[in-house]
């Protein structure tokens, strides 16, 4: 019998860097003509297998074979975008014809949270949710997370995508998972405490939320058993490096995160230099645009990252719209040779707040207002920071209905309140003020007032 | 061993698997031998070999459903 100690991996792939070197590494001529070849698949595979693209692609007289080159790709390829599967799912639910395979291959359902409007919903096949979770995994290998570790899920699942399949990826690593459910902040610090796990997986806001709490219960965490935390969902380590030493200092841990779109993928996990995230080429393939002209940019430049999903063939996603800002770079000191993303998501083309691991769109909020009675059509967007927290303030103006009736302002802010509330899942504070108190545009009205510290900003944002 | 060596023993491992999957009479015994053939199919993908984009749809050529 070997005295040699038991493990899931062999030496040489447990001593490794990375998840995968081949791949992680490849150089770019080679990675380009993989992405042309799966490309080509892709475009092939939408046009037999869903109704949405064909009937798209046929309006404007796109056969997959004019697909030669990946500038073919780029450019002859329609741009979509989420409120055209939002608006045929809705006409047809649950998935309508954006869906591509037959029900029996949907081993999973999740939706994005709805804050722009309506959830989307995002059906999984089995190799899609097996696809979305290895991209999990290149992040944590990187940060130096193995089999070994025990990963804490400090969340609700519900049907969120992001820590579904942060747990397709646990499963693929092979390392302890233990839920932490429905638990309240100071039961998640409790469990810590007694089942000892080594890896925080949450929103990074409730990462700092459970700092404050702990301490509160004169827990020190940077004492626990947690030695990496790792986060989604919302602007994190790459983006906020003040956000990154705050999680660290509390929780005397290395923190990492990864950028990724429910609909999309976990799409570009942390560089372990922490200065922004690397596209998962083996999942996405991605390029940059002009929101404005619809040209690409290059790299270097922030443009609007535009992605082809290979991990969603049940619901496929072809040149898709992210609206989120980045800056490629095509090389790294860490040695990966797939596109990173320097600070991540430098900012959003429709302007997005998140509030408590809530996305918050300015259009959407809009929207609720102008259908509240009593809520003028002046008023303005405030985003502070309390605590550990953004949050927002709404302050408008009555309407004329109510300007001589001030007992029924605080109704009109409470009204408004409530209706947010409800639509987005997130508390705003409405406060009136004084009729023609607030400034007025000639131009373009100026909403959104964002008083953070910047630090706490987006990049294009501070 | 090479990658591309690897990836040459994967290959034979599905072709040892496909008539596994195409004779099967159990959906239990099945359904663990297509998930065996999925994973070598996405262990070929990460190589970054040219396979194809679904191993399901393999089937469907070859076999007709």
């Amino acid at each position: 019998m070997t005295s040699a100690p038991l493990s899931s991996l062999g030496r040489a792939a447990r001593e490794s860097l990375f998840w995968n070197e081949a791949t992680e590494t490849m150089p770019r001529a080679r990675l380009d003509a993989l992405h042309l070849h799966r490309l080509k698949s892709l475009v092939r595979y939408a046009y037999d297998y869903s109704p949405f693209y064909r009937k798209k692609w046929d309006a404007t007289g796109l056969k997959p074979q004019d697909i030669r080159t990946l500038e073919d790709f780029k450019r002859k390829v329609p741009i979509t975008d989420k409120s055209e599967f939002i608006q045929l799912q809705q006409e047809s639910p649950p998935y309508g014809p954006t869906l591509a395979l037959p029900q029996e291959f949907i081993v999973h359902h999740c939706e994005t949270s709805g804050t722009t409007g309506l959830p989307l919903g995002i059906p999984y096949s089995m190799i899609d949710t097996v696809r979305y979770g290895e991209s999990w995994v290149y992040g944590w290998w990187g940060l130096g997370i193995r089999p070994a570790d025990t990963l804490y899920f400090a969340f609700g699942w519900g049907n969120f995508a992001g820590f579904w399949s942060a747990y397709w990826g646990a499963r693929r690593l092979g390392c302890r998972v233990i839920s932490g459910g429905g638990l309240d902040t100071k039961g998640h610090i409790q469990a810590i405490q007694r089942l000892k796990p080594t890896v925080l997986i949450s929103t990074p806001t409730f990462a700092l939320r459970m700092a404050a709490v702990a301490a509160e219960m004169g827990v020190d965490l940077a004492k626990s058993s947690i030695k990496f935390t790792y986060h989604g969902g919302e602007p994190g380590p790459a983006a906020l490096p003040a956000m990154r030493a705050e999680i660290e200092r509390a929780w005397g841990a290395k923190a990492g995160d990864i950028l990724g779109i429910a609909e999309v993928d976990a799409l570009a996990p942390g560089c372990p230099n922490g200065d922004g995230v690397h596209l998962n080429e083996m999942n996405v393939f991605a390029w940059s645009m002009d929101p404005n002209t619809g040209a690409e940019v290059a790299d270097g430049e922030i443009g609007e990252n535009i992605v082809t999903s290979y991990a969603q063939t049940a619901q496929p996603l072809l040149n898709y719209r992210t609206h989120d800002l980045v800056k490629r770079r095509s090389s790294c000191s860490c040695g990966r040779s797939w596109t990173k993303f320097e600070g991540a998501v430098l900012g959003r083309t429709d302007f997005m707040v998140t509030l408590r691991g809530t996305n918050v769109y300015q259009t959407a909020v809009e929207n609720i207002l102008a259908e509240v009675p009593g809520v003028s059509m002046h008023y303005e967007l405030i985003l502070t920071r309390e605590g550990d927290n953004d949050v927002m303030t709404v302050r408008f103006e009555p309407d004329k209905a109510i300007v001589d009736k001030r007992w029924l302002w605080e109704e009109a802010g409470k009204e408004a309140a409530q209706r947010i509330l409800q639509a987005l899942h997130v508390r705003l504070n409405l406060v009136p003020v004084e009729p023609a108190s607030l400034p007025r545009y000639e131009l373009k009205t100026k909403r959104i007032f964002d008083q953070r510290p910047k630090e706490f900003r987006r990049a294009l944002d501070r | 061993m090479k990658n591309e060596d690897l990836a040459v023993r994967i290959r034979q491992a599905r072709e040892l698997l496909a008539p596994a999957i195409n004779g099967c009479e159990s959906p239990q015994i099945e359904t663990m031998v297509r998930s065996a053939d999925m994973e070598l199919h996405l262990a070929l993908w990460n190589l970054g070999e040219t396979v194809s984009l679904r191993p399901e749809l393999d089937y469907a050529e070859k076999t007709g459903h």
